[in-house]
């Protein structure tokens, strides 16, 4: 098994990183009625870990029970009825799913599924809680209709159900289901907790792990808890015992992307434009995220770039990015952004070396 | 461009059918510049004068590139900075410097001023354009710029010139029609290298011409052009009457062999260019003649009210003297007369020459008979009640008593029936969509006052009594019932009405509509004798144009006229309106005039996506107009914006020259502007907002071109120079493969309970470890151990031998080496080897394709398996289907129906829930064994089809289901 998931705390009490926000939970679902729940936070910070340790404090061992299924619904949309597939992770007391893995359909799987689910009480409520709990991961990804929808649902089935949601992002959720919610924000572990972790899991694994190592993959990792334990253990099937200047080999996907950027530094031309355009295929074809690219080319980019660039490039960035949340086929906006980028480098090149 | 098609079909034709083309290409780019200078022009003549041996001609033209190689580049920069009125002259002394190779020095003088027609028309409409954008055209590609007026017209709308039977004879040509012929043509070697030489309008007329195969120079069309434009006639197939096969190289088919056979000549594009050109030095009247044609041409443009001025006159009585073979068009009419003509003429065409006598109508002539013979007889038939049995005795049984009309508008229906009745002696009655005509009030005390149904009624009843009383003084009538197909909504009941009227009609009744088979004149059908009008052949409706053009001093050549009945679709009346227009303006009508004035009708055609993004993107991208880009882009409103953005990268746009940096900065621009039409476009799919299509064109293709439009250039070694297919399908459709192979890899993940972590995150974070994991081992470890490692690996996180795969396919990156590089196949075949080894002793819990045993039709659900924790499987196991039952009522039904189909099964697994079947128990020790037998037993079945399941759900990938002990 994978040290990420060896050592992930399963109950809120052994939780390291977010202790306070793990005692505050625990109280709160000790102590009385638990609200909706709206977890944010960058990835690998530690929410689902949370969340999984919340809903074992809730409903004891049998929310670890869990049993995975991809169901087929039947959905009546008007005119037509749509066959949705969604996949759900469930217990006797929670279901876990992410209603946005349906697209543009996320709006039915909100407005019939999770309605279903939500109308029905639990039948087993001896010794229980009251309720069952709804997981939805990826809320920020839900269209806005679909969010709309969602937000009734919330107020007439909380009797029955309270609602977990997780997202990366707070500001892609709408206000209305904010509201709603109790916003629970969990940073990004600094990095000294991430090297208080892995010293932690070090230990346990009995070996030897350096100081200054153990700082420069915290470092690397980018203050993800998870990406940091990740790489410990490709490190240590790389190489064993560590050494303090170890090369920590970044992800293969990372890799990639700052190849592109370094050919979009190096020439700016339709060729090379060309050139990226099919390294982008290729790294969506292998399902990284376009959002994921986006953000890692912008990384990569900003390292190079002089500084009076940087906001300009930042802002064109964050533009493309926007704007492919409300198209569909991600390459048109990353290769848009790059040819914006290789349009401003090439004038600013021209500019400064004639 | 439709050799992509092929390019796509014969991949394995790659290296010789690379290179001549390429070449032939470059060529044609180099040789370009190299004709406009001076410097080459007589080693340039003489390679076109040379027959068909091209490509040893390309090479000659080549090897002169090279010396003037400079010159160009010069020329060039110079042109950057010339505008509009410096590449006018330029143009004029281009055509002199052709013109040189024909004509004695001294006639330049008089040439010079004189610009030829071609130079007009052409220039008549691409310097216009030009000043609207001139750097484009001012790129020093001058040979381009002097095929503009040829080109705009091959390829903007040449295409869709192309007349029905060449278009039939391409199809057939060489027996290979069909959808695969689709790239069967070459592009010309040559292509846009040669002058298009300019001679008398009517140097090829009577001659006829059938093309086949590649020439070398023109495209199909614009040949056709050409040679319609000088007054030959092109058809489809040769026979007999074939004048000239124009092909450059004898490529065997059957139009050839046919030639062989009758005899035909055989003329190569040079030989026609040849004969066009010796027409013009020959006549000594021609330079005046010129002068004067464009006179009157510019006349028509400047003054276009102004009606007969001089030189027309004098046209009209030198032309004919000037024709050199016999043409039946040639009018004799004096231009006096035309012009008397023309002041008495204030009645449209289309009345003033209505058809008189049967004879004058224009096709259909044995339906007309028919009608005649129909309307002749019915008082015979019908009419006459005395002797009414009789009557009925001498009818035959198909006798109709109304008949019904049908074709296309304006092809002389209503004429026909007027006419005929006319003649007859009928008084016409005419009901039109103009009169209501719904069912008659059945009240008819209304009488005639009320609505004009009543009035059909009463007409129709009447007639009997008054025919009765006098038939021979009274008029006889008949009731012409026009345009019945439009008897719609205003009009209930109205075919209805009509049929009863039929029915009791003492008069006959001509019905007319244009579609027989609508569904509003099923029953109407029955009781009319159907006469279905037939669209007149072009011949047929060019002589009857012949005929009006004449009488009207018009001088048309008869290939004009064929090609105005080509344009108009058969409609005749149309046809008249539009030659009527023409004639205000102008009193001789050529071919050119034609095409350009029904422009907006030609004939619709498949456009290509290929083709839509080449002309967008082309040369005279910029040179189109808005609802030519729009009908380009909307040939296909998924495909082309995918070409584009394809595509787009490779066109260097002509109006920013070298400068590279705005050149990117144009890209940028057309980037985003595809990025917005990505965003309109989910608009319009997603909330149906189709109102919004037209921009979602504009912003994915028309803006791209119009930034870009220049000449394409390979971006890649060795890639062809012709647009690629779009890739975002392909690309996209195997992102989704593999997302659905990460979903089945993560469902196991998850099933294995160890990690609960997203989709996502599992392939950004997780995925290098796993491979890591999977990989290393086999690679360092000794064989044995590696793999027991990675099989132990596998198995704690429930990875199949799929999702093995799964994960080196998505690790994979090209240019990057294959993570299973370095492992000896020896260690593979060991780890499967050893995974299905340890396949009994393992519990994996994994999500599958169930099928069950006697469903036909796989239940498309995927169900997942878990195993159960040890210690708590006896409680739980009643616990958990209640649970299922609460949430799964939609599931229950289906399952209920499953489960009938066994009825073991349905017993067995009753506690199971039927679902049982995967919810596998695996007790360790005695335990409940009831429910185990169960398990055990509903697992066998699905076992059993679980083969079929597994092969189906291979294309995805999906795990199979590892079954305990």
């Amino acid at each position: 098994m994978l040290w990420v998931d060896k050592y992930r705390p399963k109950s809120l009490d052994k939780v390291i990183v977010h202790e306070d926000i793990a005692q505050n939970l625990k109280k709160l679902v000790t102590e009385q009625d638990c609200p909706h729940l709206l977890f944010y936070g960058p990835s690998g910070s530690g929410k689902k870990t949370l969340i999984m340790a919340l809903l074992k404090q809730i409903y004891g061992a049998s929310a670890e029970k869990v049993k995975v299924e991809n169901r087929a619904w039947k959905v009546d949309a008007g005119s037509r009825t749509l066959d949705l597939e969604v996949t759900t992770l469930s217990s006797t007391n929670h279901v876990e799913l992410t209603p946005s893995d349906a697209g543009f359909q996320d709006r039915y799987i909100v407005q019939e599924i999770i309605k279903e689910m939500a109308k029905n009480r639990p039948i087993d409520t001896k010794g229980k809680k009251g309720y069952k709990v709804l997981v939805l991961n990826e809320v920020d990804k839900l269209s806005r209709e679909a969010q709309h929808s969602l937000r009734r649902t919330m107020e007439k089935y909380s009797s029955s159900c309270r609602l977990i949601l997780c997202c990366n992002s707070s500001s892609k959720v709408t206000e209305a289901i904010k509201s709603r919610c109790l916003n629970v924000r969990i940073n990004a572990p600094s990095k000294e907790e991430i090297v208080k972790v892995l010293e932690f899991i070090a230990k346990k694994e009995s070996l030897q792990l350096p100081h200054n190592f153990a700082a420069r993959i915290a470092e690397k990792s980018n203050r993800s808890l998870r990406r940091a334990i990740l790489s410990l253990e490709t490190c240590r099937v790389q190489n064993y015992p560590f050494t303090d200047n170890q090369v920590i080999s970044p992800m293969d996907w990372e890799e990639y992307v700052a190849e592109v950027a370094a050919d979009i530094m190096k020439e700016q031309s339709p060729k090379s434009l060309f050139q990226v355009r099919g390294k982008v295929y290729e790294l969506l074809v292998n399902c990284i995220p376009p959002e994921v690219i986006l953000k890692r080319l912008l990384h990569e980019l900003l390292k190079k770039l002089d500084s009076e660039l940087k906001l300009e490039v930042c802002h064109w960035a964050a533009y493309y990015e926007h704007r492919m949340r409300l198209g569909q086929k991600a390459i048109f906006h990353i290769e848009a952004f790059v040819a914006k980028f290789m349009s401003i480098y090439k004038n600013f090149l021209i500019a400064a070396f004639g | 461009m439709s050799d992509i098609r092929k390019w796509f079909m014969k991949a394995h034709d790659k290296g010789n059918g690379n290179a001549p083309k390429s070449s032939a290409a470059t060529n044609a780019a180099e040789t370009a510049p190299v004709k406009s200078e001076q410097a080459s022009e007589d080693l340039e003549t003489g390679g076109r004068r040379k027959t068909s041996k091209y490509f040893g001609k390309g090479k000659a033209k080549a090897k002169d590139e090279k010396e003037v190689e400079e010159l160009p580049a010069k020329r060039k920069l110079k042109a950057d900075s010339d505008d509009l009125g410096k590449s006018r002259p330029r143009k004029a002394i281009k055509v002199d410097d052709d013109d040189d190779d024909f004509e004695v020095p001294s006639a330049r003088k008089t040439r010079d001023s004189t610009p030829s027609k071609k130079l007009k028309s052409g220039s008549g409409r691409g310097i216009a354009s030009k000043t609207v954008d001139i750097d484009e055209g001012d790129d020093g590609e001058d040979a381009e710029e002097k095929e503009t007026p040829l080109k705009s017209g091959g390829r903007g709308r040449g295409g869709r010139a192309a007349s029905g039977a060449p278009t039939g004879g391409r199809g057939r040509g060489g027996g290979r029609g069909g959808f695969m012929n689709f790239g069967e043509r070459k592009d010309p070697p040559h292509k846009g290298e040669k002058e298009v030489p300019e001679g008398n309008p009517d140097c090829l007329a009577g001659l006829t011409f059938v093309i086949s195969g590649t020439l070398d120079s023109l495209e199909r069309e614009e040949a056709e052009d050409l040679i319609k434009r000088h007054g030959g006639r092109i058809t489809g197939s040769v026979s007999k009457k074939t004048t000239y096969l124009l092909c450059d190289e004898d490529i065997g088919g059957r139009k050839s062999e046919k030639a062989k056979e009758l005899g035909t000549k055989f003329l190569t594009e040079d030989g026609l260019f040849d004969i066009i050109r010796s027409s013009k030095p020959v006549k000594k009247p021609v330079p005046e003649r010129t002068n004067k044609g464009t006179e009157t041409n510019k006349g028509t443009v400047k003054v276009s009210a102004q009606p007969k001025s001089s030189p027309q006159k004098e046209e009209t009585r030198g032309k004919p003297l000037a024709k050199s073979s016999p043409n039946k068009i040639a009018p004799h009419s004096s231009p006096a007369k035309g012009k008397k003509k023309i002041i008495q003429s204030s009645l449209p065409w289309t009345e003033k020459y209505r058809p008189k006598v049967p004879n004058e109508i224009v096709g259909n002539q044995s339906l007309v008979t028919q009608l005649h013979n129909w309307l002749s007889h019915w008082h015979d038939q019908f009419g006459g009640t005395g002797n009414k049995r009789k009557g009925k005795k001498l009818t035959d049984a198909g006798a109709k008593k109304a008949v019904l009309l049908s074709g296309t508008p304006g092809i002389g229906k209503t004429s026909s029936a007027k006419l005929v009745s006319q003649m007859l002696g009928f008084q016409a009655v005419e009901v039109n969509a103009s009169d209501s005509r719904g069912k008659a009030n059945s009240n008819i005390a209304k009488g005639i006052g009320g609505s004009n149904a009543n009035t059909v009624k009463e007409l129709v009843n009447n007639e009997a009594i008054s025919a009765n009383i006098d038939r021979s003084k009274h008029p006889k009538t008949v009731l012409i019932m026009d345009e019945v197909d439009g008897m719609s909504a205003g009009d209930r009941g109205g075919v209805a009405d009509l049929i009863a009227s039929i029915k009791i009609s003492k008069i006959p009744i001509i019905c007319i509509c244009n579609d027989r088979y609508s569904q509003k004149l099923k029953s109407l059908v029955n009781y009319c004798l159907p006469l279905n009008f037939r669209k007149p052949t072009k011949q047929q409706m060019a002589k009857r144009l012949t005929h009006v053009a004449k009488a009207e001093g018009l001088e048309v050549n008869e290939i004009a006229l064929e090609e105005l009945a080509e344009r108009v679709n058969g409609d005749i009346r149309l046809a008249l309106n539009q030659l009527q227009y023409m004639s205000l303006s102008m009193s001789v009508i050529k071919y050119d005039d034609i095409r350009q004035r029904l422009l907006s009708s030609a004939k619709d055609e498949d456009v290509s996506p290929f083709t839509a993004v080449d002309k967008l993107f082309g040369y005279n991208g910029g040179k189109l107009r808005m609802d030519e880009r729009i009908d380009l882009s909307m040939s296909d409103f998924d495909l082309v914006p995918l070409l584009v953005q394809e595509n787009y990268l490779n066109y260097r746009p002509s109006s920013t020259g070298k400068d590279e940096a705005k050149r990117m900065e144009l890209l940028a621009r057309a980037a985003e502007s595809i990025a917005d039409g990505d965003i309109i476009n989910v608009q319009i799919r997603r909330y149906r907002q189709w109102q919004l299509s037209l921009s979602s064109c504009v912003a994915s293709s028309i803006l791209p071109a119009s930034l870009l439009h220049g000449s394409r250039e390979t971006l890649e070694q060795g890639e062809r120079n012709f647009n690629r297919f779009g890739g975002w399908l392909g690309k996209n459709s195997t992102a989704g493969k593999n997302t659905r192979l990460l979903e089945d890899l993560h469902v196991h993940v998850l099933a294995s309970r160890e990690s609960s972590s997203g989709r996502e995150t599992l392939r950004v974070d997780y995925l290098p470890l796993l491979l890591n994991r999977l990989t290393s081992p086999l690679q360092t470890l000794p064989k044995d151990e590696a793999v027991s490692e990675v099989v132990e690996f596998m198995n704690s996180y429930s990875i199949s031998q799929e999702d093995y795969d799964t994960i080196m396919e998505l690790a994979k990156f090209k240019g990057r080496p294959n993570p299973l590089e370095g492992v000896p196949p020896a260690v593979k075949t060991a780890l499967t080897k050893k995974y299905n080894e340890t396949n009994k002793t393992r519990m994996v819990r994994a999500a599958d394709m169930v099928q069950l045993p006697g469903v036909k039709k796989a239940p498309k659900k995927r169900i997942a398996a878990m195993l159960e924790p040890t210690v708590e499987s006896v409680r739980d196991e009643d616990g958990e289907p209640l649970a299922e039952n609460g949430e799964e009522n939609e599931s229950d039904a289906e399952n209920s129906e499953e489960a009938t189909n066994g009825e073991k099964l349905e017993t067995n697994l009753k506690n199971l829930n039927a679902r049982g079947i995967q919810v596998e128990v695996d007790l360790k020790g005695a335990g409940s064994s009831g429910s185990r037998k169960a398990a055990g037993r509903g697992r066998g079945k699905a076992k059993a089809a679980d083969a079929p399941a597994e092969k189906k759900a291979t294309g995805r990938g999906s795990g199979t289901k590892r079954k305990t002990r």
